[in-house]
């Protein structure tokens, strides 16, 4: 799966969106007044029709799509292609109100767009989502204007990482519980020599640094956007103001080391976290322990790096959400049978299955976090989870990055949030100036000029 | 000044060259190491135990991925190769139209013919979506064929048009003057002379339609008629796929255009030249 849950499906996925932007650009723009919205109106039949499942991961494992197939008479066609093509072949079918798929890919960041150009069907019409909300609590970031437009089918959201052992050798506290104590620690770790730069952020002009400013903005008790898309981030007393003012003063004080000017998200964790080269990550992503930090094949910090609560301005602060889900294109043929087969796919029952507690012949490759909490909870007491314990509470708490959904310009917000936290930190304009650059975009963008 | 205007050309070739080759050689280097080797650090810029497992498992292995890829191979070989024939012999005739024959509306026709290279491809590409979709024409060769043929029709009708107008009309007329229809004189006489022009014709083409991604990822919707360059793409999705088998694709990919471009250098250059001098 794409996931952001596993750190080599986190870089492709969050690297991806801005190359996005171009080409869902242009067929926006070749979609406007046409075919968007528009129903093709899919058959209701549930029972002896085959719907084509596109999203961006492996196909499911043959022994469940049979068994589905036994249950309810619905054949799954499972197409694979990578993220950034799904996006454009879902714009382009969209577009031009053309089948491709009765169920696919919807994207965290595209909630907003999605539900304001009406290309998918409101799942709240298929299936009971409030009932759900209590035990998937990233439902929030598919909901946009009352309606629900995908369902997540597993878990991402941004943690804390440290190297424990570093923490310890420097002898300071392993779970510093605000920023305050965390970037002190940090500073110890530097004075005693343990490394030289202990702190990892992706400094280069990508989308890991915007997720990392959404993050520690939340972390310092601010937010990006208001509901009503408007910047919350250029008073210097603001949490997003104050978090980028920190980000780029880590760089300044040699906290984070200069060559993460050009380091991106997944090098810094693959790079620097991994090969025990920094002592944090303040903005990572859930999973990674089990699925790169812990692997030896990839890293030299085996059983060394753990999650922490995320410290905050007053203590632990929420967890932003990042999630993929899967909803029903407007174009679908068979819209109530692709409903059958989401609600399959993300019940409890099957998201166990796929997380490998039932057995790995049951299992799903590359399966991160179930988006249920019950199906977390499982898979933490069976031991299929690296730190499930840790990661369940921040689950639970988890928010979406924006309240009001993803607005309908995220991929252009974003590239301006990188770019001018990029110009801060090389020191070519003041952290005053970059706040000003991204809140002049967002204005910009949210007035449709 | 004068000594150092070679070192200066020379570091400039050496630069443009290495800027180019250095992925190149890294994608080559990663197919032919194991996964270990590649993953090592510090990486190994030069492989220490140099394998082609990579290639006999894509060429010949068992499995999802290997034989995607050989179906993939097979697709854009055969979408490629039809593109490039109907697009050749299409532009044949059509150029020779234009250079040849007088029939009001000609200059219009082929300046309009010209005018559909400058308009950006995406514009292009819902409007051919939707009607492939009315014709029933998506995840079909014949659909793909037909948006390639239509994408480089232009190009290709220009490069041999460049070609027939500086073949002597003279040749042509004592075909006529001895009897021969215009089909007769463009079959025995003027192709033969055009030779090279259709072969540079066909090599562009076929190149071009090589490298297609974008028109086949929303045209196709399954393995049956992805090409190499969509399926390559989608295997980064995918958990289980080793990065040096994925190297080892992609070279494979790269493989066949790159050996054509290599052979026949000298007629890519001269149909991109064709008619820019007298």
């Amino acid at each position: 799966m794409p996931k952001q849950g596993s750190a080599p499906a986190a870089r492709a996925a969050l690297s991806r969106r801005s190359a996005l932007a171009g080409a869902t650009a242009v067929l926006l723009s070749a979609g406007c007044g046409g075919g968007s919205g528009a129903s093709s109106g899919g058959s209701t039949q549930t029972s002896g029709v085959t719907i084509t499942v596109a999203l961006a991961g492996d196909p499911l494992p043959q022994a469940a799509l049979d068994t589905f197939t036994q249950d309810t008479g619905i054949t799954v066609k499972w197409v694979n292609l990578d993220w950034d093509s799904l996006q454009t072949k879902i714009s382009a079918a969209a577009t031009a109100n053309t089948y491709f798929a009765d169920a696919t890919n919807v994207d965290w960041s595209r909630v907003g767009q999605l539900g304001r150009l009406g290309w998918f069907y409101p799942m709240e019409s298929y299936l009971d989502t409030d009932a759900m909300a209590e035990d998937v609590p990233q439902l929030a970031s598919f909901s946009t204007d009352g309606h629900v437009v995908g369902i997540p089918y597993d878990a991402s959201f941004m943690v804390t990482t440290i190297n424990v052992d570093m923490f310890t050798a420097a002898g300071v506290d392993p779970a510093p519980a605000t920023i305050e104590e965390y970037t002190e620690a940090l500073r110890q770790i530097k004075a005693r020599g343990i490394v030289e730069h202990p702190l990892n952020i992706p400094f280069a002009a990508a989308e890991g640094l915007s997720t990392y400013w959404y993050e520690t903005t939340a972390a310092f008790g601010g937010s990006v956007l208001d509901e009503n898309g408007e910047a919350q981030f250029t008073d210097p007393d603001s949490g997003g103001y104050r978090a980028a003012e920190w980000m780029v003063g880590a760089l300044t004080e040699g906290l984070v080391a200069p060559g993460s000017i050009n380091v991106t998200d997944s090098q810094g964790q693959q790079t620097l976290m991994a090969q025990g080269q920094v002592a944090s990550t303040f903005s990572d992503y859930s999973g990674t322990v089990g699925t790169l930090y812990d692997v030896p094949a990839s890293s030299t910090v085996v059983g060394k790096v753990r999650y922490l609560p995320t410290p905050g301005v007053d203590g632990p602060a929420a967890n932003l959400s990042n999630p993929d889900g899967i909803g029903i294109p407007k174009q679908a043929k068979y819209p109530d049978a692709a409903a059958k087969f989401i609600e399959w796919f993300t019940s409890q029952q099957q998201q166990t299955d796929f997380a490998g507690v039932n057995g790995p012949e049951k299992a799903y490759t590359g399966y991160p976090i179930p988006s249920r909490l019950s199906a977390v909870q499982a898979m933490t007491s069976g031991g299929n989870l690296v730190q499930g314990d840790a990661l369940i509470p921040m689950l639970e708490k988890s928010r979406p990055v924006f309240e009001g959904g993803a607005p309908t310009w995220y991929p252009e917000f974003s590239n301006a949030v990188y770019t001018n936290l990029h110009a801060a930190a090389t020191g070519s304009m003041s952290v005053q100036a970059a706040m000003e650059g991204v809140a002049d975009k967002a204005e910009q963008l949210a007035s449709g000029s | 000044m004068r000594t150092r205007t070679p070192a200066l050309r020379w570091s400039g070739i050496v630069l443009v060259l290495l800027w180019s080759l250095i992925p190149v050689y890294w994608a080559v280097k990663t197919s032919i190491q194991t996964e270990a080797d590649a993953r090592s650090s510090p990486a190994q810029y030069v492989p220490t135990r140099p394998t082609l497992d990579n290639y006999r498992a894509l060429l010949t292995g068992s499995g999802d991925v290997p034989e995607q890829i050989r179906r993939a191979s097979l697709n854009i070989v055969i979408e490629c190769g039809l593109a490039t024939i109907v697009t050749v012999v299409l532009a044949t005739l059509a150029a020779y139209a234009f250079a040849r024959m007088h029939f009001r509306g000609r200059n219009l026709l082929f300046y309009a013919l010209l005018a559909t290279m400058a308009f950006p491809a995406y514009t292009t590409l819902i409007p051919l979506y939707r009607i492939m979709s009315s014709l029933g024409l998506v995840n079909t060769y014949t659909g793909i064929v037909l948006v390639y043929v239509s994408g480089f029709l232009p190009l290709a009708t220009w490069i041999l048009h460049n070609y027939f107008a500086s073949l002597p009309v003279s040749i042509e007329e004592a075909g006529l003057v001895d009897g021969a229809h215009r089909l007769q004189v463009l079959w025995h006489l003027l192709l033969p002379l055009a030779r090279p022009g259709i072969i540079s014709t066909a090599l562009i083409t076929f190149l071009f339609a090589w490298a297609q991604f974008l028109f086949p990822l929303v045209l196709s919707s399954d393995i049956s008629t992805q090409p190499l360059t969509v399926v390559i793409a989608s295997l980064q999705g995918r958990h289980v796929v080793p990065s040096t088998l994925l190297n080892a694709a992609g070279v494979l990919a790269i493989a066949v255009p790159a050996a054509l471009a290599l052979i026949f250098n000298r007629y890519i250059v001269n149909g991109l030249l064709a008619g820019s001098t007298k």
